[in-house]
């Protein structure tokens, strides 16, 4: 019933700058696709330690041939989902993925998905890689 | 005692319980349902011509003689359509476990006929419950459907190669006699259900 599957996250970070990681990734949770779906979601909270704002441009996974930056907003009553061009996160603050808001759209899946792999991208360079182990 | 007697001490005392039933009715007011909105009239349902998630056809009649919690999504939604009917098998599943009979039927009306199939809808209601049943069917008598009771759905594009579906996000109550009776507005939480909906299902 639960699909949503708590995940262990390996977090590596692609930069660091002294102790703190530029931006780090928690709560990583990856709803598993349905049966016979080809889609599923993805959760996550992204917190940015430097001292300027964070644009991921897009994200891209080996497991995945297509995954979205999407947001799903309820207006007057009608759930809509809207795609996202980038995802700004500021200054020392967290951009919260979650249930019912802002999420990853993950779409044609490859393989037998044991092990995922999340590529953040800004404008010039992967800013975060989150390798995600399934705990089945 | 005689018999005279008796029958004057047991008239007495029913009139007495009888006074301090009809007191507690009137001082103690029912309880209400805290989220759901229970419709004035009850809307009977446009009759409609769409097929089950095992492909037979249904029609409106489908929703006689039991309480149905209706829920309009599509397969391809990946947060909001789960999440609600993860709610929904949650509430059912405290309902049952509280021991409250008649349990209500989850139903998803998919407003995405074109790549909803009824395999596909099996496969995906499936997985939260073995009692569930989905719609789909053709988009035309959908709109019939749901144009009947106030539900919006549009279909748009995120991306290039991509649509999804716009839709309402409500969840619709259909009492016992297949009426339109109640609703559920976002945001969905499975004890609003467990709380509201004994009080709607006895209030009838």
């Amino acid at each position: 019933m639960n699909r949503v599957i708590t995940l262990i996250a390996v977090l590596f970070v692609a930069s660091c700058s002294g102790d703190v990681a530029p931006l780090v990734a928690t709560d990583v949770r990856l709803t598993a696709p349905m049966p016979g779906m080809t889609m599923s979601a993805g959760y996550l909270t992204l917190t940015n330690n430097t001292a300027e704002t964070i644009t991921i441009s897009h994200v891209t996974s080996p497991e995945f041939g297509n995954v979205e930056l999407h947001e799903t907003i309820i207006e007057d009553g009608i759930a809509r989902m809207a795609g996202l061009d980038h995802l700004d996160i500021a200054a020392g603050a967290s951009a919260v993925l979650e249930p019912g808001g802002k999420h990853l759209m993950l779409m044609q899946p490859v393989g037998d998905l044991q092990e995922v792999t999340l590529d953040f991208h800004t404008d010039d360079a992967v800013a975060l890689t989150v390798n995600v182990s399934i705990d089945n | 005692m005689t018999p005279r007697n008796l029958f004057i001490v047991g008239v007495a005392v029913t009139a007495i319980f009888t006074g301090a039933w009809f007191s507690w009715r009137i001082m103690t007011p029912p309880a209400e349902p805290v989220v759901a909105r229970v419709l004035p009239m009850p809307i009977e349902l446009p009759d409609f011509a769409l097929v089950d998630h095992t492909g037979a056809p249904i029609g409106r009649d489908a929703f006689n003689g039991q309480w149905d919690l209706v829920f309009f999504g599509f397969t391809h939604c990946p947060d909001i359509c789960p999440l609600t009917l993860q709610v929904l098998a949650s509430a059912r599943q405290q309902l049952a476990d509280a021991g409250h009979q008649p349990l209500p039927r989850i139903v998803l009306v998919s407003v995405d006929p074109e790549r909803d199939t009824p395999e596909k809808l099996a496969q995906y209601i499936g997985y939260f419950g073995a009692d569930n049943l989905g719609i789909t069917g053709d988009l035309e008598a959908l709109r019939e459907l749901t144009s009947g009771i106030g539900i919006f759905f549009e279909k748009t594009s995120t991306h290039a190669d991509n649509y999804t579906v716009d839709h309402s996000a409500v969840v619709i109550v259909i009492d016992p006699d297949g009426k339109f009776s109640a609703l559920f507005s976002t945001p969905h939480e499975a004890e609003n259900f467990v709380n509201d909906l004994p009080l709607l299902m006895s209030g009838r």
